[in-house]
């Protein structure tokens, strides 16, 4: 069996080793096997050298958290995204990952009513002490108000889990931008889930059937604000994924909801009185979500975004490294993901923060349930603006 | 819950334990999960960064302590096998690829900062600390490693010591050597010893000047001290364009004339400024010949009267241009040309051989033309970035992997290299170390009673030929029966 990978991508690594300190999985590991290097290798092997695919190689190759920081990292651009993209989905097809109770998770997700009945009986669940805490769930809402049009500016990405988990980012997200002047459209059930974590479980037929409803629902030039970096990131890949001139110009209107509020500073600060922002009185530590900083490449707007509303910001020390939470990787991989966050963590409490800002409500969760307490940037800016 | 654990979360392969007895005793001294005996593991394990083949790995360990390795190393002796430390594998000579099946030892788990001194200046770490992870953490206490290698993300203190690594700030704080003070060994016998110290001259033989540059063929560096050196109050950057590499090389002496020591002094040619450019956009001229990249560091005042010297003097050689960098987003800049250099090639071809070899100054640029000429010969384009003010080459060779036939040309080009380098009095290998890379090249550089000398020196240390066989010395010389290293053990690793 072949990987299916295209040979140029393939050829582009020169196997320097410079992008080992940049991956969560060698970091804690050691393991080459477990790095950019390692499994870039092993995706050679088989290709171009006929190597069977052993179950080593397909634990390597499934270890990977996506997280995509050797691609910042590699001085020669390779695009490894691309390369581990079209890997799992060929260990997908050969039904050599990503098993039926993974596969079945990840439809339901696609399926708005399912997926808030599933929750709510998850919510009980949850006030009769029966969801395990290590999980790392947040206290999912018996019930939450739904979200309310308030113009057609813009478009706020709604997505599917943390629509019905964390609506509440949602909503501060949308007092942000409403203070910013802008009229907000919530997506809602019409576009139910972006799929992402299709795509990184190697289910791309059903990733580009999301892609192609979420591009149907929303015709039209508005911009197209998310407040998940995740999701971001996956709505701004769907020219590639699809490669349509069509997928190309959606993906154009896809921005981070802090790289559209960053532009508008001076809207959000001059709807307060006198002008003057009252900061909360917090040491607030940025976590940049490796979707923001490494795919979208656009993690320095938040940092403009918070600045005025928080007494301090402090960066973290480790070149944006992966907290381990990598989309549903904390469920599949939870050892894998426990020992990155534990590295995480020592980097976050040399930073000496009272809270950690994070633009990703995957990672809020992961870092919440090792015991950091994490918000959403729009939550602190809701609050400082009194809105939340 | 176990339940759930169990069903959800991926299952991991249990590894298979072979018969070979060294596995099993080296699962006994560390734990399950710290010794790998898999085909994916071992396959990986038998490259570094070099473009060298032929590695083929025994059992992996990962060690965690002094004591752990000394245990591998005693059932090394038990077995009669090799062992062959390991860091990060970002080494260009092959010095990490094991030969013959050995035991590799990976330092990699060993990366704890043990302790800094901010009075005697001197921090002890274990042996796989990266690079650029004690600099960032010094960076709070106003400190620095001082050895930048362009690996610095990834490679550690431990194969810094083994290769004597250097960096473009080597110019004026030193390499690696002058910047470790003592280190502990594991020697080939599985003793456990201390070289050098923190005195300023510790008594008796500079042991620990021998073990440097070792190659990890003296034993494995368990603990090393290093000096950290304190951050300079003022740096100040200038990028100098010229017509020709010629003219860079001359403004490089003239300056070292001038008895001016800049922290760094960096030369970039045409091809690689114009890759560059494209790649980063830092405001590098696209029309230069050659630029230098000049740094000078320490109080205000010293570093500006220093910086107008250089201006003069190059103006007096014909540079066309000087920029001084503003400030530091600037300087940021400049310096993100040069660093980004191995990727911007990536726009030429997909692979280089990154060569290294030095020449006296004075030859820079004669030997600059030849190695253009040598890379013609070979229908190769080459391309250079280098350490100028040491007169270090690193000409980057850019091929194609998947072109038949490639390596050997590759290969044969950079022997021609070495030839001329050689010959104009310059000396193998700058920083890379010898490792298999230019091991069959020590004879062009050394006579036999040199070589000889060398190789008393290595059975010192290590009689048996365990730590590392098959490097830096010529199979007539030392511990490289070549085709036996080829072959495994009979009963061992296929
Ligand atoms: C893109 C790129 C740029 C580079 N730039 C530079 C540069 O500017 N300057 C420079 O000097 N080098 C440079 N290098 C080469 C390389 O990074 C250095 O030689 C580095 O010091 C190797 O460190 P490592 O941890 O990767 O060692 P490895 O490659 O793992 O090992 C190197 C050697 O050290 C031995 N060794 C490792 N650990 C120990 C130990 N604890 N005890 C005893 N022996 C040990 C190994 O056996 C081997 O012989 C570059 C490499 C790359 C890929
Ligand atoms: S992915 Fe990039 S950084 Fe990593 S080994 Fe390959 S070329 Fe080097
Ligand atoms: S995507 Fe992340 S986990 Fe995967 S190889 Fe790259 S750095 Fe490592």
């Amino acid at each position: 069996m072949t990987l299916g990978i295209d040979p140029d991508e393939l050829a582009a690594c020169v196997q320097c080793g410079l992008c080992l300190t940049h991956c969560p999985t060698f970091r804690v590991t050691g393991d080459e096997s477990q790095s950019p290097r390692g499994r870039i290798a092993l995706m050679r092997a088989v290709d171009n050298d006929g190597a069977p695919l052993t179950p080593e190689i397909v634990e390597a190759l499934d270890g990977c958290v996506v997280c995509r920081g050797c691609e910042t990292a590699c001085p020669s651009g390779v695009h490894y995204g691309h390369l581990i993209e079209r890997t799992r989905e060929a260990l997908a097809d050969a039904h050599r990952t990503t098993p039926w109770w993974e596969r079945a998770g990840l439809e339901a997700l696609a399926h708005p009513r399912l997926l808030r009945a599933g929750s709510a009986v998850l919510a009980g669940a949850q006030r009769f002490g029966l969801v395990p805490r290590r999980l790392g769930l947040p206290r999912i809402p018996l019930r939450s108000a739904p979200l309310q049009a308030s113009g057609d500016d813009v478009y706020l990405f709604t997505g599917c889990v943390m629509d019905a988990w964390q609506r509440d980012v949602h909503r501060h997200g949308q007092a942000v931008l409403e203070a910013a002047g802008a009229g907000v459209t919530p997506t809602g059930d019409r576009v139910p889930c972006c799929g992402a974590l299709h795509s990184h479980a190697g289910l791309g037929d059903r990733a580009r059937a999301l892609a192609r409803r979420a591009i149907a629902e929303l015709p039209g030039d508005r911009p197209i604000l998310v407040d998940s970096a995740g999701c971001g990131a996956a709505l701004k890949d769907y020219g590639h994924l699809l490669g349509t001139p069509e997928a190309r110009a959606f993906s154009a209107r896809v921005f981070d909801i802090t790289e559209w509020v960053a532009g508008r500073m001076d809207r959000l600060v001059g709807s307060l009185p006198d002008a003057q922002p009252k900061p909360l009185d917090l040491r607030v530590a940025v976590q940049d979500p490796c979707h923001l900083r490494h795919v979208q490449r656009a993690h320095l707007p938040v940092r403009q975004v918070l600045a005025p509303f928080v007494r301090e910001l402090v960066e973290l020390d480790d070149d944006g490294l992966c907290c381990g939470a990598g989309g549903a990787y904390f469920v599949v991989q939870p050892e894998l993901a426990r020992r990155i966050r534990e590295r995480k963590i020592g980097y976050i409490e040399r930073a000496k923060a009272d809270v950690v800002a994070s633009a990703n409500p995957g990672c809020g969760m992961h870092l919440g349930a090792g015991g950091v307490p994490t918000v959403h940037p729009m939550t602190l800016v809701a609050r400082a603006l009194g809105r939340a | 819950m176990g339940v759930l654990r169990g069903a959800f979360g991926r299952r991991r392969s249990q590894p298979v334990l072979p018969q070979d007895p060294v596995v099993a005793e080296l699962v006994d001294a560390l734990a399950p999960d710290r010794v790998r005996m898999d085909s994916a593991e071992r396959a990986l394990f038998a490259h570094d960064a070099s473009v060298f083949t032929g590695g083929v790995s025994g059992p992996v360990c990962f060690v965690t302590s002094a004591a752990e390795v000394q245990a591998v190393m005693r059932i090394a002796i038990r077995h009669d096998r090799a062992i062959v430390p390991r860091g990060a594998g970002t080494g260009l000579a092959g010095g990490a690829i094991p030969l013959g099946a050995p035991i590799v030892v990976s330092t990699i788990k060993m990366n704890r900062v043990l302790e800094v001194d901010t009075v005697d200046r001197v921090a002890w770490v274990e042996p796989g600390v990266v690079n650029l992870d004690l600099t960032r953490y010094l960076r709070p206490l106003g400190y620095h490693f001082a050895p930048d290698p362009s690996s610095q993300q990834a490679c550690t203190i431990g194969g810094n010591v083994a290769n004597n690594s250097g960096g473009p700030h080597c110019l004026a704080y030193g390499v690696t050597s002058n910047h470790v003070v003592a280190i502990d060994v594991v020697l080939p016998s599985g003793e456990l010893v201390t070289l050098g110290g923190v005195d300023a001259e510790p008594d008796g033989y500079d042991l620990r000047g021998a073990f440097v540059g070792g190659e990890g063929t003296l034993g494995i560096a368990t603990r090393i001290g290093v000096r950290i050196t304190p951050n300079p109050p003022v740096v100040r950057t200038m990028l100098v364009s010229f017509d020709s590499a010629e003219v860079a090389a001359s403004m490089v002496g003239d300056v070292i004339a001038a008895g001016i020591v800049p922290a760094a002094m960096e030369m970039m040619d045409r091809e690689i400024t114009r890759a560059v450019e494209n790649f980063v956009h830092a405001g590098y001229p696209l029309d230069a010949g050659a630029v230098l990249l000049v740094e000078v560091d320490g109080q205000d005042e010293g570093t500006r009267l220093d910086m107008e010297r250089i201006t003069e003097i190059a103006h007096a050689d014909g540079a066309r241009s000087c920029r001084l960098a503003a400030d530091e987003e600037e300087r940021a800049l400049l310096w993100k040309g040069r660093k980004g250099a191995f990727g911007a090639v990536a726009q030429i071809a997909p692979a280089y051989y990154l060569h290294d070899t030095v020449v006296p100054r004075a030859a820079l640029a004669d030997v600059l033309r030849a190695v253009y000429e040598i890379g013609a010969r070979h229908d190769l384009p080459v391309v250079n970035v280098f350490h100028a003010g040491d007169g270090n080459l690193h000409p980057l060779l850019l091929f194609d992997p998947r072109e038949p036939g490639i390596m050997e040309r590759v290969h044969e080009a950079g022997k021609d290299i070495v030839e001329v380098s050689l010959a104009a009095g310059g000396t193998l290998s700058g920083e890379h170390g010898i490792g298999v890379e230019k091991r069959d090249y020590m004879s062009m550089m050394f006579s036999d009673v040199d070589l000889e000398h060398q190789n008393r020196l290595r059975r010192a240390f290590d009689p048996a030929c365990r730590a590392n066989p098959g490097k830096v010395l010529p199979a007539s010389h030392s511990c490289a029966d070549i085709q036996a290293l080829r072959q495994v053990p009979t009963g061992v690793w296929a």
